[in-house]
This record gives structure tokens, sequence and C-alpha cells, in this order.
């Protein structure tokens, strides 16, 4: 670029930064301080400490099930919207826009309300469970991941389908050597989108687990505030921390596919 | 597209509809439970007690009753404010705002501002509302570095300004999404046409209000639908900060939907709640996709 930024631009978007990341100051200064007390105060000696409670016992176990969840959430509405979307995106299907345009338009239904439901049917089908969870998710996930796949399926040249029709591929051959390659970032970004939903998500598993073992780690947190009459906060910061460490890993894992994925999202309706 | 005669998809009919059979199903059970909960609205169902198994038809009465108790319309102008500034004013501008200043800068400040503003967008809710909480009270941050070294009294911001923390909150977490989408859409932006503009003696601010915005506005409607629709039924971080409270100074539909479902137990009226959200919701949207459709 010939107009570089001016260097005033350049001090403002750092100062930005700052705020931007001081509110983690606490969360950090926290957790390391074995002798936490929830102030924002520099600690007079750093440790571990918390982060050893923060992964062994009950929190342990709660990783595992948010890492459970979310895995399952989001693999699950993959392979379930691309066997679906690519069809969608191929054959003439009349009124199909407008068909998952209603779908996402009724998904916008507060998720509190069609919890009641959700929660009969998992009841009677004995689905209050890890599983009942990944599929209630699925469900609610599916009109976005259908309406986003195919958008990115609509963007693979059909021409080159075609060539590789005539130079003999199989439609199994077609799909997994030229689709899904191509449309590779699209579906980075909604494996991951599935994921951080899911761990991230509250309401639901909060309403389906009904024992302690079968907490994730949301429900672990919000539980946690208040237990045992005085909060830990050393403990719970270090939770936190824990716990949001894989949504921000997968994004940087991601990071590159992300950014073009990002470019199909708003282009077409 | 025009691909009536695509051998590979016409012999292979019945693999594509066994491949579409998976979704058709759990998309079923979506509007299965979705006409359940349509249906709740127009009884007395409560989650506990005697009115939750022997449950009546009471018509339109808990439609009357969002317009003659208190609550509902107190909890959509919450909403209302909430969704504008935090989601049309704060994250939109501000996503646009950064994503045309980052455009033009070199790749180690873009990554820097990305990965701090991304790092709010990808904390857990739960989180975000903690770590938040704890920045705006007595012996938080803001105290710790504004009010108390000017000689002035801590304030507890989280509860005598709660409706701005959370807007604010809400703010920090989300610009992220607007400056990713806005900044992909920038991209795709030809540079001639930039070029050309600048040629023709176009000021920067020309450039991106004359040049750049009209190229891009599917972008900003696209944007404006859903950051508009995840506000206006945002739960967990409002949720989790105040309970709504103090009073009910913070307590947005969702919440209002959620205390009266499941913490008072009226499912019916819960269900007219969500129902009513669904409608004011498909309205706007309805706006943003005329908004989408009409340059072609």
């Amino acid at each position: 670029m010939d107009t570089g930024p001016s260097r005033l631009t350049a001090i403002a978007l750092c100062f930005m930064a700052v705020i931007w990341v001081s509110p983690f100051s606490w969360l950090l200064l926290n957790a390391f301080n074995p002798l936490s007390t929830g102030q924002l105060a520099w600690p007079e000696r750093f440790g571990l400490d918390n982060f050893g409670m923060a992964v062994s016992g009950n929190a342990g176990r709660q990783f595992l099930n948010s890492m459970i969840i979310a895995a399952g959430t989001a693999t699950l509405s993959v392979v379930v919207g691309i066997s679906a979307a690519y069809p969608l995106s191929r054959l003439r299907i009349p009124g199909r826009n407008a068909f998952l345009w209603t779908l996402v338009l009724l998904r916008m239904l507060p998720s509190a309300g069609v919890l009641v439901p959700l929660y009969f049917a998992a009841q009677r089908s004995g689905l209050l469970n890890q599983l009942g969870v990944i599929i209630a998710l699925t469900v609610l996930n599916l009109p976005f991941t259908l309406l986003l796949l195919k958008n990115f399926f609509d963007t693979v040249p059909i021409e080159l389908e075609e060539a590789a029709y005539v130079e003999g591929a199989s439609l199994f051959q077609i799909i997994t050597k030229i689709v899904l390659p191509m449309s590779r970032a699209g579906i980075a970004v909604v494996w991951f989108f599935s994921f951080t939903g899911a761990w991230n998500e509250f309401l639901l598993p909060l309403i389906f687990a009904r024992v302690q073992d079968a907490f994730p780690m949301s429900v672990g947190l919000y539980a946690a505030f208040g237990q045992q009459g005085a909060i830990n906060y050393g403990f719970l910061t270090a939770f936190s921390i824990i716990y949001a460490a894989p949504a921000v890993g997968v994004y940087f894992l991601l990071r590159r596919n992300m950014n073009t994925g990002f470019a199909g999202v708003g282009v077409k309706g | 597209m025009k691909n009536q005669a695509n051998p590979w998809l016409t012999s292979n009919l019945l693999v594509l509809g066994l491949g579409m059979l998976p979704a058709a199903v759990l998309i079923g059970a979506l509007l299965y439970f979705t006409a359940w909960a349509f249906a709740f609205s127009f009884t007395d169902l409560a989650l506990v007690g005697k009115k939750s198994v022997e449950w009546s038809w009471v018509g339109l009465q808990n439609f009357e009753r969002l317009f003659t108790r208190k609550g509902f319309l107190e909890s959509l102008w919450t909403t209302v404010i909430f969704v504008f500034f935090s989601a049309i004013v704060g994250q939109s501008v501000l996503g646009f705002l950064l994503a045309a200043l980052l455009r033009g800068t070199q790749s180690t400040l873009r990554s820097v501002v990305e990965v701090c503003i991304m790092l709010g967008w990808l904390l857990p809710d739960i989180v975000a509302a903690f770590l938040w909480s704890a920045t705006t009270n007595q012996t938080g941050l803001i105290n710790a570095i504004f009010v108390v070294p000017f000689g002035f009294k801590p304030i507890n911001f989280i509860n005598e300004y709660a409706l701005p923390i959370v807007t604010i909150a809400n703010i920090w977490k989300g610009t992220a999404w607007s400056y990713l989408l806005f900044s992909a859409a920038l991209d795709s932006v030809s540079r001639e046409v930039v070029e050309a503009a600048k040629v023709d003696g176009a000021t920067p601010f020309q450039r991106i209000w004359l040049v750049q915005l009209p190229i891009i506005r599917p972008h900003i409607a696209t944007n404006m639908l859903f950051i508009t629709i995840w506000t206006f039924t945002y739960f967990p971080l409002i949720y989790a900060m105040t309970g709504g409270g103090p009073g009910t100074q913070t307590q947005t539909l969702a919440v209002f939907l959620y205390n009266q479902s499941f913490s008072r137990g009226n499912l019916g009226f819960g269900s007219a709640i969500s129902v009513a959200m669904l409608v004011i919701v498909g309205l706007l949207s309805l706006v943003y996709l005329r908004m989408l459709r009409e340059p072609k």
C-alpha cells in the first residue's frame, strides 16, 4: 500500500487493543496467585496451585464432558449438514432458498422456547444425557449449518465437476476429491462455530444434565459460584482459563481458513 | 445456475436423497418442537404442580397478559435499548471502523489487534460475565484506574449503571464478529475500483462512504440481520452478570422469558413471550432481507 496509516491511527489502535485485553489482568493475577482473594492485586508469589485444583477431580471430569459434547455436536452437524447441503446446492429443488431462510428464522425462536418440548421428548426417549445434548444442539444448529454449507458449495464451479465426470469419476469421488477440498474453508468455519457454540452452551446442559458427573464446564462454573460458603476465586479463575482455552486454541488452529471462510457468509441470500 | 442435465447427479438421485434423510429427520424434529412451543402458548401449562399434568387450553389469555400485566412491555423497551446500543451502534460501527482502519496497516499491528478483539469473542459467556462483574465491581479494574486515584469513592458500577455496563460487556464480547465479516467484505472490494476513485480525487472518507460502503451493502445487511437477532435473544451474559436486576433494570426479553418459564414455572405464559419474540424478530428480518435483495 502506498498510503500507510498515519502514526496516530496506529497509536489509537494499540491503545484500543490494550483496553480490550485489560479485563484479563484480573483473571490472570488471581489464577496465578495461590492466596487469591478476588481482589485486583499483585500476588506476593506466583504459583500453579489453582490450576492443579482446576484439573483434578470433578473439574477434570467436567472438562471431558464439555469436550465430548462440543466435538460430538460439531462433527455430527458437519456430517449431517454436508450430506444434505450438497444435494440442496446442486439439485434444482423448488423453493429451497425460501425454505432454508424460513428455517433460519424459525431458529430465532429463543432456545428457551423450544427447550420445554425438547425436554419432554428427551425425557420420554431416555436421552437426558450427553447424547441427548449432542442431538438437541445439532437439531438447533442445523438450519445455520445447512444454509452456510449450501452457500459454500454454491461457490464451487460446477464445470470442475463436469470435467471430472467426463474423466470417469464417480459421484463419491467428485465429492471427496473436488467439492470437499474446495470448500475446506467453509467446512472449517461451520465446524468451528458448532464447536464453540456447543462448548459455550449453558442453558441446555443445565436442564439436561441431572447429575453432577454429567455437568459440562459451563454449568460447573456457574454452580461453583458461591459453593461451600465462600467463593474460591483462585480456583474459579484458573478453571475459567482452562475452560476458555480450547475455543481460543481451535480458533488459532483454524485461523487461516476462518478468514477466507468468512467471505462466504455474507455473499448470497 | 442451470444444471438440469448433470449425469453424475441425475443418475444418483437415490443416493443424494438418502444423504438428505438424516437432516430431514432432524429438521422435522425441529419443526415438531417449534409447533409444540406455539401450542403451549395457548395453554396454562406449568413447570411443577397440578397444572404440569392437568393443563388446559386458555385461548388468547396469555397474549392478553403480555399487554395488560407489567413486565413484557418494560422488558421489550430494555431489549430495544440493549440491542440498539450494543449491537447496531457498538458492534457494527466499531467493527466496521476497525476493519477499515486495519485494512491498510502492516501485518503485525493487524494481527495483534485482531487477536485482542477475538479473545473477547472466543471467551465463553459465563467466563465473560464473571470477568466483567469483577472488572466493574468496587475493587475492580475500572475503579482502581479511573476512580480511586482521583480521590473519588469507589463506585459499584455493576449495581448503579447496570444496563450500560451490560451493554459495554456485550460490545466487548461481540465486536469481533462484525469486524471479521466487514474485514472479509472489504477484502472482496477490488483494488482497481478504490484506486480509480483515488485517481479521480476522492478523499479517504469519500472512498469509504461512496465507493466501498455501497459495494459491501449486502454484507452490511447480513451482518445487521445476524447480530440484531442474536442480541435480541441473547441470554447467558446478562443472566450470569445481573440476573435481570437490580430490580428489572437489565431484564431483557430473554431473561424475562427464562424467569417466567423456569423460575416462576409459567410455561404457557413463557411460550407466549417466545412467540411474541419470534414475531418481532421475524418482522425485523423482513426489513433486513429487503435491504439485502433490493439492489441487483
